[in-house]
């Protein structure tokens, strides 16, 4: 639904996306996660057409954004962030303006805004002025704004920025009770929500992704589960099914390049499996060439990621990890 | 064409819907109504035509409500942010700032509308007062209404440079008071030339139609400028969004 390809984007002198490449599959609900001023905002201004990419195009069904930016805006209901909304106007009123743009009339218009507002649970203030709305409120109606044309792809940025704890769950629950019939895309800097509701994570910073999977696979990866990496010489599954018996060693891969093991072993938080391994090689005489515990390239996004939470803790300084993709 | 027709209601009633337009309307006809009144009181006996007395006042009162009106065009979507949600609604550049365009005429149309009766009540009120001529009121309107819709055009493309209404409303003062007076400053300060800044001296325009010499150059200048400025808007919301 949603490619992306070596985007580069140029605000003067900077650089705010740089090579972004990634897709979204049709249904799929992908979590846009990055620490303030990744880009992420960025990016999603160039999925919608409302910034032109310095360099690389964006596809959505099939669609280039430059080609035909009409064609594209019909097929995305977008939230920008910070949802922004006219204050003087009633809700209903406000929506019924927003079809209007979007091609809705007569007896469908009326329809879909009803439809929208119920989504959204916004049937009581729908004779509200917008401009004395909770923030609760607004942001339902920004995001019934996004759904009233029943785009393909839902496009939000930051949607439960601002909000508090009750209202994003709201908020989240009704994401991912429109997750089944939209594509949606939505971004954050916080790691927990985007776990809640998201299938897929991509991780920006700096205008580079840098990982892309679950969200449970990453966070548990990043939650520090340390990884040790040995080159050893000797018999391949006697190697595996030793170190496998080791104290708090939980996974052992095994790959086999030009006579030498190349081990990844995950642990245990918190353990250092390292004498253990070393004893272990000496015991057997096997020859050790390399081991070592690897830091993760992720580790200082994830800690931004996590701060904002308030307290939780941030991950163990010796947390291991290759790429998030492994 | 539907989504034309949306956006220019939507700025209608945004117009409306504030108590800035309403106090905007009636200092607009106090203020011009004692200009005509005081012109009146002062120009008895000298000839002078009631639509010159009228719509020469009325010209300098247009200054303030095209800035009232204009300033926040797109300033308040640019700070709001709501130009992004609009930008990204399947529409056109043209089609919001026609819409727009057309939303703010509107109000101005029927707010300089409204002194055209001041001449009706002061025969109503004193029977004595020289007979009106229709064909110089009208001249005076249409004039008066040209030079506004050019007015408009400029303040609106005035505010789609900045976010802040404030800077907005004094820069489109500045550049209205400029269209207004330009010819007679530079007629002033050049005489041999003075033929060519005449043709843009929007008072000399307003005082010779009011008077009921209806000349086509001047309708054509503000109808192209208007055009100009609203062509040029359009480019400059494109490039807005680098
Ligand atoms: N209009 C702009 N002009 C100049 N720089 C900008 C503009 N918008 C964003 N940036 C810069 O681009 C980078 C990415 O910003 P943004 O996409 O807003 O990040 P995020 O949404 O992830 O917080 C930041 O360094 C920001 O300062
Ligand atoms: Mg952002």
């Amino acid at each position: 639904m949603i490619e992306a390809t070596h985007l580069t984007k140029r605000y003067g002198r900077i650089l705010a996306l740089d090579n972004v490449t990634f897709r979204v599959q049709r249904g799929e609900i992908v979590g846009f996660l990055g620490p303030n001023g990744a880009g992420k905002t960025t990016t999603m201004r160039i999925i919608s057409t409302y910034l032109p990419a310095t360099g690389g195009t964006v596809r959505v069904c099939g669609v280039d954004v430059l080609d035909d930016p009409l064609a594209v805006r019909r097929h995305i209901g977008y939230m920008p962030e910070n949802v922004p909304l006219y204050p003087e106007m009633r809700v209903r009123e406000y929506l019924r303006y927003r079809g209007t743009l979007k091609g809705l009339r007569g007896r469908r218009l009326r329809a879909r805004v009803e439809e929208a507002m119920a989504a959204c649970d916004l049937g009581d203030v729908r004779r509200r002025v917008i401009g004395r709305l909770s923030k609760g409120y607004a942001q339902r109606v920004g995001l019934a704004d996004a759904l009233l044309h029943e785009p393909d792809v839902l496009i939000m940025d930051e949607p439960t920025l601002g909000l508090d704890p009750n209202q994003q769950r709201r908020v989240r629950d009704l994401i991912r009770s429109l997750a089944r019939r939209h594509t949606v895309l939505l971004s954050s800097h916080i790691l927990s929500e985007v776990e809640q509701t998201c299938e897929r994570v991509l991780i920006i910073d700096k205008g580079r992704v840098v990982a892309s999977d679950t969200p449970q696979r990453l966070v548990s990866f990043l939650r520090g589960e340390p990884h040790v990496r040995m080159e050893i010489q000797g018999p391949a599954d006697a190697v595996v099914e030793k170190v496998m018996a080791l104290p708090h060693v939980r996974n052992v891969a095994c790959e086999t390049k030009g006579g030498w093991q190349h081990l990844t072993c995950r642990c245990a938080r918190g353990a250092d499996v390292r004498p253990a391994l070393f004893a272990l090689a000496a015991a057997e005489q096997w020859t050790v060439r390399e081991l070592r515990l690897e830091q993760s390239n992720l580790e200082d996004v994830f800690a931004e990621l996590t701060s904002e939470q308030g307290g939780e803790g941030v991950a163990s300084p010796d947390a291991a990890g290759r790429e998030a993709a492994a | 064409m539907r989504n034309f027709l949306a956006i220019c209601r939507r700025e209608l009633a945004a117009t409306f819907l504030s108590p800035v337009a309403y106090v905007t309307m009636l200092v607009f006809l106090a203020l011009s109504g004692l200009i005509f009144w005081y012109a009146v009181v002062t120009g008895v006996g000298t000839g002078e035509p009631l639509p010159t007395m009228l719509f020469g006042g009325v010209v300098f009162c247009v200054t303030i409500l095209v800035t009232v009106v204009s300033m926040r065009l797109f300033a308040e979507e640019i700070r709001l942010g709501s130009l992004e949600a609009l930008m990204t609604a399947p529409v056109t550049e043209s089609q919001v700032v026609a819409g727009k365009y057309a939303g703010a005429f509107l109000f101005l149309l029927l707010t300089v509308t409204l002194p055209v009766g001041f001449p009706f009540i002061l025969r109503a009120m004193s029977p004595g007062v020289a007979s009106l001529d229709y064909g110089a009121l009208l001249g005076g309107y249409l004039i008066t209404v040209l030079f506004a819709a050019f007015a408009l055009a400029t303040g609106l493309l005035i505010s789609l440079l900045t976010r802040n209404q404030i800077v907005a409303a004094i820069a489109c003062f500045c550049v209205v008071w400029l269209a207004l007076l330009l010819g007679n400053v530079a007629a002033m300060a050049a005489p041999g030339p003075a033929e060519v800044a005449r043709y843009l001296s929007a008072v000399d325009h307003v005082l010779a139609f009011s008077r009921g010499s209806v000349d086509t150059r001047p309708i054509a200048l503000y109808l192209s400028g208007t055009a100009f400025m609203l062509f040029a808007a359009v480019r400059v919301l494109e490039a807005l969004r680098r």
